[in-house]
């Protein structure tokens, strides 16, 4: 009985000892997690609390991003000059990661603004509630097709979505010049796509094809989307994909943004053109947001103003393509290309778009995807 | 990394542990705890999220999902499974003639090829899934080659689709296989064939009936371990644009803003896993095959015929240069220049300027150093509570073994995704959990990531040498007056060692590769390894991409190559 006793006291001691150390560790985890977070915190809303000040204590900016960093180191050291007392922390991901964390965070937010979000991932974040309403001093010159109506989110740039080709392979009077060219079966496997469902861009283009032909009659759009499909080669999983398959000459024509295309031809050495479609193309916006119960609200305030600045505009403009949404940046200072270039939009009723489009993508997904081959 | 479950002798144990039989939940009651914590209460808001719409109880996104009128989730599901099951299948194949070759049979080179086998382990999942598409998509190394090779018109095949999964996955994941079997192959006993050779027994008489059933327990760990992390894999088919598997069919549900449908995705994914992990405790139990033989010798077979010699050197070679192919097609690419690869076979233009960007970038670093720091103290967790739970099952007596065993095994078979999310929904705000801080944002929370997530490698493996042990030994040590601390110190713990060290091993390397999680979690100042190539990606600098994956690839192999070296080649073989 004795032996069983001081087994039991050794059996206890071990599990004791083991379950310390983890509570230890897990403690120790908490005790210095706390630190920071609580530092941080507390300077933020210290700093934020009190009126907007450039000689007050240093604050931190979070901002997500969906851009990629040549369009940060642009403008951050710019944001950085003008004022130094603002730490910024950029995390670049997908908008759709954006969309999942600002979402997954709704309790305790961890950004301050959102930079780069498609206007279906910013309108749905402003449905959920997500995203805090703010009247930026430049609101009246943003067209309101371009903005939320209760000033939720506001477009910073548009992105005309056209038809893109390899023109190491392909003569611009060769590849489609207008939508409907690209279901003639002349095209056929020569087409290829980036993943239509995890894309702002290919979303809209797909829900504006239906649009086009009416919204009440979406049968016509599903069998044109039909058509398209029997062309289609290959859906990508991401424009890397995308880039990579076209450049190898897998397929040689797809559908994309206007900006990629430029940026990848004329920055990137890819041997790629583009047609703007004859009728009008679909005009995706791409837009800001202030994150709702953000830490700190005045400084991604001034980032925004910052941001869709006139200089700024214009810099980002010349050097990434970047097609302003305001409108009164002076056509000397936007770069040749797009003082050219007429930006014809496809006819759209972008509010009637968004509430169908997850109807129409899900029908897509579910009877047309890959089947038009059959 | 054997799971034998069955239970332990437990006759002599009970006594010695309490006279009360009650008092052993109170041993494993931390265990619980924790695991209530940070698995069972994430998992909980998801399946509530998923019955819970619009502040009412309702089923019907279970009816939705299984309504045969939109069939695109029981397409996903079948598929899923189906994947699964194949990739099981082939990573059996691969990892078992592996195993065999370079561990059965002594001949020239055996021990370098027996680490470079390990080496898939290291490929990132994110651009080595890509690397695949290099070599054997439509406009791939080898078809291409083959194409020029022959003069034919076509490339005559490709990787894609489903095939192209299953694929990956075998070469990704056979070495779960590999190093169980090899493990398993070194514990045969080989008086037993002996014996049953001199009692007449023909040489396929002993593979079939001592061999393979002898190698049964490990084939049924690493057949969980692969169907788990197939079900859950998620860059495969999306880089092979198969949409519907589970684990896509979840994204795009949160892409669509179907929140509530996503969680019966994860809820009913999980369901098919633990039933996998059931059914294969079934089986196992039903087959107890335990290798009772004290010592453990060396035999392996000097080939002594030139021929066969010959033949066993070029075949494990070219097995092993088969699997390195992934890495080499990745440095390849990271010395080449962007854009130039077009229709040739191999790239046409080399330069090093991938690398002198990486170099000359003070940001290359930090991530580095930080999923070296977040992988290690996870790992350190991992150990820790790994070890403590083998120990509890295979020496306690309790009821809820198989509870324990499903808590532990669950997050492997959810999408890192869905953990991450789980995670994120739990702790950001304050709970008992998490000791009343919020962990999102924090550094924090990529290591509970990771803990959550990897803690079946140790886990399973400690199981397993723990299984092999005699107790014996240690009662012998308690009887002659050793604590039990110190007995667990000085005869359990070094004789697990091989097993806690080969799962820790894994653990490691699979913490450091970790990306879906971390793109969901990860802050600023935490940047991992795997997201700062993500990102790379992300702003179309392929090529340094590349480079910064093949300096991961560096990284992994310097800490497989410490860890040998610091356990004498007992690491990884010994699991």
């Amino acid at each position: 009985m004795k032996k069983t006793t001081s087994k039991l006291k050794t059996w206890m001691k071990g599990v004791f000892v083991s379950s310390l150390a983890l509570t230890v560790a897990a403690c120790g985890t908490g005790g210095q997690e706390a630190k920071p977070a609580d530092n941080s915190a507390g300077g933020q809303s210290g700093t934020a609390a009190q009126p907007a000040d450039s000689s007050g204590d240093p604050q931190r900016l979070v901002i997500y991003t969906g851009r990629d960093k040549n369009i940060f180191e642009i403008v951050l050291p710019k944001f950085k000059e003008k004022y130094p007392n603002i730490e910024v922390e950029t995390l670049e991901m997908g908008a759709q990661q954006i969309l999942e964390r600002v979402r997954a965070e709704k309790a305790n937010p961890q950004a301050d603004f959102w930079w780069g979000g498609t206007q279906s991932a910013l309108a749905t974040a402003a449905n959920e509630d997500l995203l805090e309403p703010y009247k930026p001093t430049f609101a009246d010159k943003v067209p309101d097709l371009y903005k939320d109506s209760q000033d939720r989110w506001y477009g910073e740039m548009l992105l005309p979505e056209v038809i893109m080709y390899n023109s190491q392979v392909m003569k611009p009077e060769e590849a489609p010049q207008d939508w409907d060219e690209l279901i003639d079966p002349k095209f056929k496997d020569k087409i290829v796509i980036r993943n239509v469902l995890p894309s702002g861009t290919m979303r809209t283009i797909y829900s504006a094809m239906i649009f086009r032909q009416g919204a009440d009659t979406p049968e016509k759009g599903f069998e044109w989307l039909t058509k398209l499909d029997a062309n289609t080669k290959e859906y990508t999983q991401d424009p890397t994909n995308l880039y990579l398959k076209l450049d190898r000459q897998e397929g040689v024509i797809s559908l994309w943004n206007l900006q990629d295309v430029l940026i990848q031809s004329k920055k990137n050495n890819h041997p790629y053109d583009f047609i703007y479609p004859k009728s009008g193309a679909p005009i995706l916006v791409d837009g800001v947001a202030l994150v709702k119960g953000a830490k700190n609200l005045d400084g991604a305030k001034k980032f925004m103003e910052f941001l869709m600045s006139p200089e700024i505009a214009a810099q980002l403009a010349k050097e990434r393509f970047q097609f302003p949404s305001r409108t009164d940046i002076s056509k000397d200072q936007l770069p040749d290309f797009m003082k050219n270039l007429e930006l014809k939009p496809m006819e759209i009723d972008w509010a009637v778009m968004a509430a169908k489009e997850k109807e129409w993508m899900q029908h897509w997904d579910e009877n047309i995807k890959g089947k038009g081959k059959k | 990394m054997r799971a034998e479950l069955q239970q332990a002798p437990t006759a002599a144990r009970r006594k010695s542990i309490t006279a009360s039989p009650a008092f052993v939940y109170v041993l494993v009651s931390p265990l619980f705890l924790i695991l209530l914590a940070y698995v069972v209460y994430p998992l909980f808001e998801t399946f509530v999220a998923s019955i819970k719409i619009d502040e009412e109880i309702t089923w019907k996104n279970y009816i939705r999902f299984f309504s045969l009128e939109h069939t695109a989730n029981l397409e996903a599901l079948w598929n899923s499974i189906y994947i699964s099951v194949l990739s099981v299948i082939t990573c059996g194949i691969v990892g078992v003639t592996m195993a065999f070759l370079l561990e059965r049979y002594e001949f020239p080179g055996r021990k370098i090829l027996s680490v470079l086998a390990l080496v898939p382990m290291a490929l990132p999942p994110l651009i080595g899934v890509l690397s695949f598409t290099f070599l054997y998509g439509e406009s791939g190394i080898v078809p291409r080659a083959i194409k020029e090779l022959f003069g034919l018109a076509q490339v005559p095949f490709s990787l894609k689709g489903m095939w192209g999964v299953v694929v990956v996955h075998t070469f990704t994941m056979y070495t779960y296989f590999f190093m169980t079997a090899t493990a398993a192959i070194k514990g045969l006993d080989p008086s037993l064939e002996e014996a049953a050779a001199s009692l007449g027994a023909n040489r396929f008489t002993v593979w079939r009936r001592i061999i393979l059933p002898m190698l049964t327990p490990a084939m049924v760990a690493s057949s969980l371990l692969v169907f788990m992390i197939s079900m859950a894999s998620y860059t495969a088919p999306l880089i092979f644009g198969i949409d519907r598997t589970m684990t896509m069919q979840i994204y795009l549900s949160r892409t669509n803003g179907d929140l509530d449908m996503a969680a019966t995705q994860s809820t009913i994914l999980s369901i098919v896993s633990v039933a996998f992990l059931l059914i294969m405790r079934w089986y196992q139990g039903a087959r107890n095959y335990q290798n009772l033989s004290k010592g453990v010798s060396v035999h392996r077979t000097e080939i002594k015929s030139k021929a066969g010699r010959y033949t066993t050197i070029v075949l494990s070679f070219i097995g092993t240069i088969i699997l390195m192919l992934p890495i080499l097609v990745l440095v390849l690419i990271s010395f080449s220049v962007d854009g130039t690869w077009t229709v040739q076979i191999l790239p046409p233009e080399y330069t090093l300027s991938h690398y002198m960007d990486l170099f000359t970038d003070s940001k290359t670093w930090r991530p580095i150093l930080n999923s070296l720091q977040l992988s290690a103290i996870a790992v350190v967790g991992i150990v820790i509570f790994g070890v403590a739970a083998a120990y509890a099952m295979v020496r306690l007596k309790f009821r809820g073994k198989t509870l324990l065993d499903v808590l532990i095994m669950l997050p492997w078979a959810l999408p890192g995704t869905v953990v991450a999310i789980n995670l994120i929904a739990a702790f950001s705000e304050p709970n008992a959990f998490s000791f009343g801080q919020v962990l999102i944002g924090t550094f924090w929370i990529i290591p509970l990531a990771y803990f959550v997530r990897h803690l079946p490698l140790v886990f399973r493996s400690t199981n397993a040498t723990l299984m092999q042990m005699d107790p014996s030994v240690e009662e012998a040590a308690r009887n002659l007056g050793a604590s039990w601390w110190y007995s667990f110190r000085r005869v359990v713990f070094p004789m697990a060692w091989g097993g806690i060290l080969a799962g820790t091993l894994l653990a490691f390397v699979q913490c450091i590769g970790e990306f879906v999680a971390s793109i969901l979690i990860f802050t600023s100042k935490t940047t991992p390894l795997s997201v700062a190539v993500f990102q790379r990606m992300y702003s179309n600098e392929f090529g340094t991409a590349c480079a910064y994956g093949v300096l991961q690839i560096v990284v992994i192999i310097i800490v497989l190559f410490i860890s040998r070296k610091l356990t004498g080649d007992k690491a990884g073989t010994a699991v």
